[in-house]
C-alpha cells in the first residue's frame, strides 16, 4: 500500500506532469500540409486522357465530365479511399492531393501501362451496352448515345453480325467503364501497371 | 460442451473488453472457469472472394483492410508475394524504407494492444498514456506515407514516395520521444504491484502448448518459443535482428514481450536511417502468372498469403492465413481454463491481441 502511494506520488511529481496538468490542451484540429486529402483539381486544363479512371482502384470514384464544355474529373467522395493514385497517374498535373503532386516531381515517379481487352464469348449476351458506355466509342461516334449503335468503324468494339468485336484494342485507355457496365462480367480488361521512376542522370 | 458444472458464463459478443465482436462460452465452479470455447463469426466480410478478378492495384487496398490495426503488413506480404511469382527486384533504399513504415506500425499495433489489455485491468491511466504515445507514432506515419492507418506504401518495385532530409530528422525526433516514454511506462509495468497481482501466474501458456496449439507473434515468443519470420527476411538479417523471447509463459510475459518489441522497433528503424543511402526507390517490372506462398512477421505472429494470378497479373485464387486463429486457440484451449477468477477470463484473452476481423476476414 506504502509502495503504491511512493510510486504514485513519483509519478504526479513530475516536472513534466505538473507542467501537463496545468497547461493541458488538445492538439489543434488542423490537417497537417503532408495528409493525403481528397483529390482537388488544380486548374489546369484535362485532356480527357482517363488515366485516373484506371488507375483508380475503387469502382467508379472517380468520372471524367464535360462540365460547361471543358472536361473535368468529378471525385464521388463516397467511394474514394484517397490513395492518390490518379494524381500519381495524371499526365497534366490536372489533380493535387495533399503533397503527392511535390513528391511526384522531386522523386521523378510515374505509372506505365498496358491494357488487354478479353471477352469471353460463352458469357457474352451480345447486348452491346458495353460499347455504348465506352467513354472513348462516345467520343469517336457521337450519335452513339442517341442510336444505340455506333455507325462508325473507328470505335473500340463493336457487334458485327451478332459478334462483340475488338476492333481497334489500341484505342483502349483502361477505364474499366465496359467491366463496370457489362452484367455478366464477359469483357474484362487486364490493366498491367508498373511504377516507375525516372533516374536522376536522365532529368 | 458437455454440461459439467454449475454456471456457464457467456461473455460477449458485444463486451466493454471486447474492441471486435467475439463470443466465449465459459463453463464454471463457483469462480474457477474449467473450461471455455470460443465462438466467432460475427465479423464475416468475405474479402478473399471481393479479391478474385482483380489487379494489383485494387487487390493491394482491400488487403490493407482486412484488419484495421496492422494495414502496413497486409500491404507488404501481399506486394511481396506478387515480387515472388513476378522476380521483380526492389532497389535497396525501397527495402529499408519498407522496414521503416513496417515498424512504426508494429509500434502502433503494440502500444494498441498494451492499451487494451491495461484496460482490462482496469488501469485505464497507464492504458491513456500508452494511447498518447501511439499517436506519436501515427504522426510518423503520416508524415512519411500521407495516412495513418490505410498508408498503401508499398507497390510492386518499391514504395511509392521517398523519405526526405528533414523528414528523416522529425522521425528520429519522434522515435526519441516514443522510446523515452516507452521505457518509462514498461518500468511502470514492470514494478506496479497491482498489475503484477494481476497478471503474473495468470493465463498460463506453457512452452509445450505452445507448441501443440501452433501460437505465434508475441504469443508465442512469451512462452519461450523464440519463433520469428523477420529473423529469415533478407532485409531483417542485414540489420542483425534477434527475436525478444520471455519464459514467464504468462500475461505479464505477454505484454511485456511487446514492450520490448516497441523499443527493438526503434533500434531497427534508427539503424535502417543508418544504412540507407541515396538511390532510386522503383524498379519499375510487370505482373506474370503464377502463383505463390510467401510469409511475413506481423505484430501479432506469421502472416502467410498464397496467391495465384493469371497471365496479365490478375488475382485468380488467393487465401490469407492470419495470426490471430491459433492466437485465440491458444486463448480459448490452454490460457483460459484453469484461471481462477471470471475477470482473469477477459484479461487472458486480450493477452494474446486477439483481432477477430483478421481472423475472419
Amino acid at each position: 500500500m506504502t509502495y503504491s502511494i511512493l510510486l504514485y506520488l513519483k509519478e504526479v511529481l513530475r516536472p513534466e506532469s505538473i507542467r501537463l496538468f496545468f497547461c493541458a490542451k488538445t492538439a489543434p484540429l488542423i490537417l497537417p500540409k503532408h495528409f493525403r486529402n481528397f483529390p482537388e483539381t488544380t486548374g489546369r486544363e484535362c485532356t480527357n486522357c482517363l488515366a485516373c479512371m484506371m488507375i483508380c482502384p475503387s469502382d467508379t470514384a472517380i468520372e471524367v465530365l464535360k462540365i460547361k464544355g471543358e472536361w473535368t474529373p468529378v471525385i464521388h467522395k463516397g467511394h474514394c479511399v484517397r490513395c492518390g493514385f490518379c494524381v500519381e497517374a495524371c499526365p497534366e498535373n490536372v489533380l493535387d492531393c495533399g503533397r503527392v503532386l511535390d513528391l511526384q516531381r522531386r522523386d521523378r515517379i510515374s505509372f506505365y501501362s498496358e491494357f488487354f481487352i478479353t471477352i469471353d464469348p460463352t458469357l457474352c449476351k451480345r447486348c452491346g451496352n458495353c460499347s455504348v458506355a465506352c467513354p472513348v466509342n462516345k467520343e469517336i461516334d457521337p450519335t452513339l448515345a442517341g442510336s444505340g449503335t455506333p455507325v462508325s468503324d473507328e470505335v473500340i468494339m463493336k457487334i458485327i453480325d451478332g459478334e462483340m468485336r475488338v476492333i481497334h484494342p489500341e484505342k483502349c485507355t483502361g477505364c474499366s467503364t465496359c467491366e463496370l457496365t457489362c452484367a455478366n462480367n464477359a469483357i474484362r480488361v487486364a490493366r498491367v501497371v508498373q511504377a516507375m521512376q525516372v533516374p536522376e542522370e536522365l532529368t | 460442451m458437455k454440461k459439467t458444472v454449475d454456471v456457464a458464463l457467456p461473455v460477449g459478443p458485444m463486451h466493454p473488453c471486447w474492441k471486435e465482436p467475439v463470443r466465449l462460452k465459459c463453463e464454471m465452479k463457483g469462480e474457477h472457469v474449467l473450461a471455455c470455447e470460443v465462438e466467432l463469426g460475427y465479423a464475416k466480410k468475405g474479402i478473399e472472394r471481393i479479391m478474385r478478378g482483380r489487379p494489383w492495384q485494387e487487390v493491394m487496398f482491400l488487403a490493407e483492410r482486412i484488419c484495421g490495426i496492422c494495414t502496413v503488413i497486409h500491404n507488404y506480404v501481399f506486394i511481396e508475394t506478387v515480387e515472388e511469382i513476378s522476380e521483380i527486384t526492389v532497389p535497396e533504399r525501397a527495402e529499408y524504407l519498407r522496414v521503416i513504415v513496417n515498424e512504426l506500425d508494429r509500434i502502433q499495433s503494440h502500444l494498441l494492444a498494451n492499451f487494451s489489455y491495461c484496460y482490462t485491468i482496469e488501469h485505464e491511466t497507464l492504458g491513456m498514456y500508452l494511447l498518447s504515445i501511439r499517436e506519436t507514432a501515427l504522426d510518423q506515419l503520416e508524415l512519411i506515407t500521407g495516412a495513418r492507418i490505410t498508408c498503401a506504401y508499398m507497390i510492386p518495385g518499391g514504395v511509392r514516395f521517398d523519405l526526405s532530409g528533414e523528414d528523416a530528422i522529425t522521425l528520429q525526433e519522434g522515435l526519441s520521444a516514443i522510446e523515452t516514454e516507452t521505457m518509462r511506462y514498461r518500468g511502470m509495468f514492470e514494478t506496479g504491484p497491482m498489475i503484477g497481482l494481476r497478471s503474473k501466474g495468470v493465463g498460463i501458456l506453457t512452452t509445450e502448448d505452445a507448441k501443440i496449439v501452433g501460437a505465434v507473434g508475441p504469443t508465442g515468443r512469451a512462452s519461450n518459443v523464440p519463433f520469428d519470420v523477420r529473423s529469415g527476411h533478407p532485409v531483417y538479417q542485414r540489420l542483425g535482428f534477434e527475436p525478444v523471447v520471455y519464459d514467464t509463459c504468462d500475461n505479464w510475459g505477454r505484454i511485456m514481450a511487446r514492450f520490448d518489441e516497441v523499443l527493438q522497433s526503434c533500434a531497427l528503424i534508427r539503424t535502417c536511417l543508418l544504412k540507407m543511402k541515396p538511390g532510386s526507390i522503383r524498379g519499375g517490372g510487370a505482373i506474370k502468372g503464377g502463383e505463390a506462398v510467401h510469409s511475413g512477421e506481423a505484430p501479432r505472429g506469421e502472416l502467410r498469403y498464397y496467391l495465384k494470378t493469371d497471365e496479365h497479373g490478375r488475382v485468380i485464387d488467393i487465401s490469407i492465413r492470419t495470426p490471430s486463429i491459433p492466437n485465440i486457440e491458444a486463448s480459448g484451449h490452454y490460457m483460459i481454463p484453469g484461471v481462477s477468477s471470471a475477470a482473469d477470463v477477459t484479461s487472458s484473452f486480450i493477452s494474446c491481441d486477439p483481432c477477430v476481423s483478421c481472423c475472419e476476414r
